[in-house]
């Protein structure tokens, strides 16, 4: 469960990009979070995993306050959230399956586990047949696909992502999102950034949009509402 | 630690020393250079402790009495200078027993027959007095020079200069090897700056899926380490030749053995492999530590 009573966050250059945010996502939810560039979407993910702390407010995951945690106990609580970004964040001079066993030998899985662990993984986002190739060899699809496996080969409780079809073809962001919806049965937390319209409105899960840093609409199987 | 996870921190440190080849040999040439010039310092400094021994054992001084000065008069001296600060030892020796002394001392060679006790006796009567230790001796001169019945002091400054330069020059060694050493950390912390910024990338993805920032920092550690061993291990085995023929050489030679009395090999080696390895761990890891803490933002 992600909690946020009245979080303020304040950058050090005075932009206050969220301004008393309260916000409930419980376990097993998937929640879109839309709103105009600037909005403080990106912030409010980062709060999530850490990324940046609150200037004022209470951040809660499963109940640990984030801004309490101390700064080496910070990377357990990562483990327990799998991140996803636009721009994928692979590393370039590593096949597909090491990119994701990276994230396994990152958090000292012994090394028998890793080979089943990957390949599960990799099966699951539909890359059995690619796991030898290189991010350059492979199409932005399926290096978002390799970043979902990264992210969900440590089986967290949630996955957290920030526009990740942003650089994706309508085909392809598709292809995302029945991955993350499967991932989301599972059992998984899904909290997506997204500014694509088509899919949340097809989709209808639970959107929040924030504007200026306020949470102006939060509605169970909700639409995009703006138009880009 | 997970023998795994040992195991590729080590990987993972190679890797950063063959990426930046050139930086890492520079650091290992700094490093060795720096050690070479340490161990030198070692073996002096081993060494001239024995000979300061030495020195420090003669550099007791002679109190040369006035002719006038009868025995009981000498003898009341000796305990005075006995009971002044900094004294550790004043012993009176007569004209007499400064002939047998002198015999004794060079072996009864030809020339000492011209030494003749009684009448025709020229030796002046002395006192033997030896400070506390070499630093004050300067002090117990001066304190002695101001008694009655006391013509000079003879032998002490010889001693005290060769000290003073022995000890100058090992100071000598012992600054300018600090500052490279403080050169050579300085290096091995840019060759572990460079592997920080070639594994950005990596690292924010360690740090995203939640690797610990021990994980993180370990291989940069074991690289700094590792390149201060790696330049230990040169200058540990040139020392060890060099010194190994030096010792050679020179109680092969003449019965001069006593004039220099160097430290076993042996015991050298152990010295200088201990030493030279230790500091350049040390300087390894050091400079690791200054990149980790500047550049290594987790
Ligand atoms: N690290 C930062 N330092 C200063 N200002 C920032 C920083 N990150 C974001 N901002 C500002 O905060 C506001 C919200 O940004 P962001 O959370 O990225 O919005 P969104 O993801 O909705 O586009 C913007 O005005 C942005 O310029
Ligand atoms: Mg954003």
């Amino acid at each position: 469960m992600i909690e946020m009573h009245d979080v303020w966050k304040v950058y050090p250059n005075g932009i206050e990009a969220l301004r008393g945010v309260n916000i409930t996502i419980d376990t097993g939810e998937f929640v879109y979070v839309v709103g105009p560039s600037g909005a403080g979407k990106s912030s409010f993910i980062k709060l999530m995993y850490r990324e940046e702390k609150p200037t004022s407010g209470v951040v809660l995951i499963n109940g640990v306050n984030v801004k309490r945690v101390r700064d080496w106990k910070i990377p357990h609580l990562r483990r327990k959230i799998g991140v996803v970004f636009q721009d994928y964040k692979l590393l370039p001079h590593m096949s597909a399956y090491d990119n994701v066993a990276f994230a396994l030998e990152a958090v000292e899985v012994p090394t028998k586990q890793i080979q089943p662990r990957v390949e599960e993984a990799l099966e699951l986002v539909g890359l059995s047949d690619r796991m030898k190739a290189l991010p350059s060899q492979l199409s932005g699809g399926e290096q978002q696909r390799v970043s979902i496996a990264r992210a969900i080969v440590n089986n967290p409780g949630f996955i957290i992502a920030d526009e990740p079809t942003g650089n994706l073809d309508p085909e392809n962001s598709w292809d995302i999102m029945y991955l993350l919806e499967e991932i989301n049965m599972r059992g998984t937390t899904v909290v997506m950034a997204t500014h694509n319209k088509e899919i949340v409105n097809t989709m209808r899960q639970r959107v929040i949009a924030i504007e200026q840093g306020i949470v102006v609409r939060d509605e169970i199987g909700g639409e995009y509402g703006y138009e880009d | 630690m997970k023998i795994d996870t040992l195991r590729r921190h080590f990987r993972e440190a190679y890797r950063g020393i063959v990426k930046n080849s050139w930086m890492s040999f520079a650091a290992v040439g700094a490093v060795a250079v720096t050690l070479m010039i340490f161990g030198v310092f070692v073996i002096f400094a081993v060494n001239l402790g024995s000979i300061t021994d030495e020195v420090g054992d003669n550099v007791s001084m002679n109190v040369v009495l006035k002719e006038e000065v009868t025995k009981e008069q000498a003898t009341a001296l000796t305990t005075k200078i006995k009971g002044l600060p900094n004294v550790n030892e004043a012993r009176f020796i007569s004209k007499d027993e400064g002939v047998d002394e002198v015999k004794k001392n060079l072996k009864d060679a030809d020339f000492t027959r011209v030494l003749q006790k009684g009448e025709n006796n020229f030796l002046p009567n002395l006192i033997k007095v030896t400070p506390k230790n070499v630093s004050v001796s300067k002090q117990v001169e001066d304190a002695v020079k101001g008694l009655e019945g006391v013509e000079g002091v003879k032998n002490s400054s010889t001693a005290k200069e060769l000290l003073d330069s022995v000890l100058l020059f090992k100071n000598i060694i012992l600054v300018f090897g600090v500052a490279l050493a403080v050169l050579a950390a300085f290096l091995i912390s840019n060759t572990i700056k460079l592997t920080i910024i070639a594994r950005r990338r990596e690292i924010e993805v360690q740090r995203l899926v939640g690797a610990s920032n021990w994980f993180i920092r370990w291989p940069f550690f074991i690289e700094g380490g590792f390149i201060g061993f790696v330049g230990s291990v040169l200058p540990i085995g040139v020392l060890l030749l060099v010194y190994q023929g030096f010792v050679k050489m020179i109680s092969g030679g003449s019965k001069n053995a006593n004039l220099l009395q160097m430290v076993g090999f042996g015991d050298m080696a152990m010295y200088l492999t201990g030493s030279i390895l230790g500091i350049g761990i040390f300087i390894g890891v050091f400079g690791s530590v200054l990149s980790i803490r500047r550049f290594l933002k987790i």
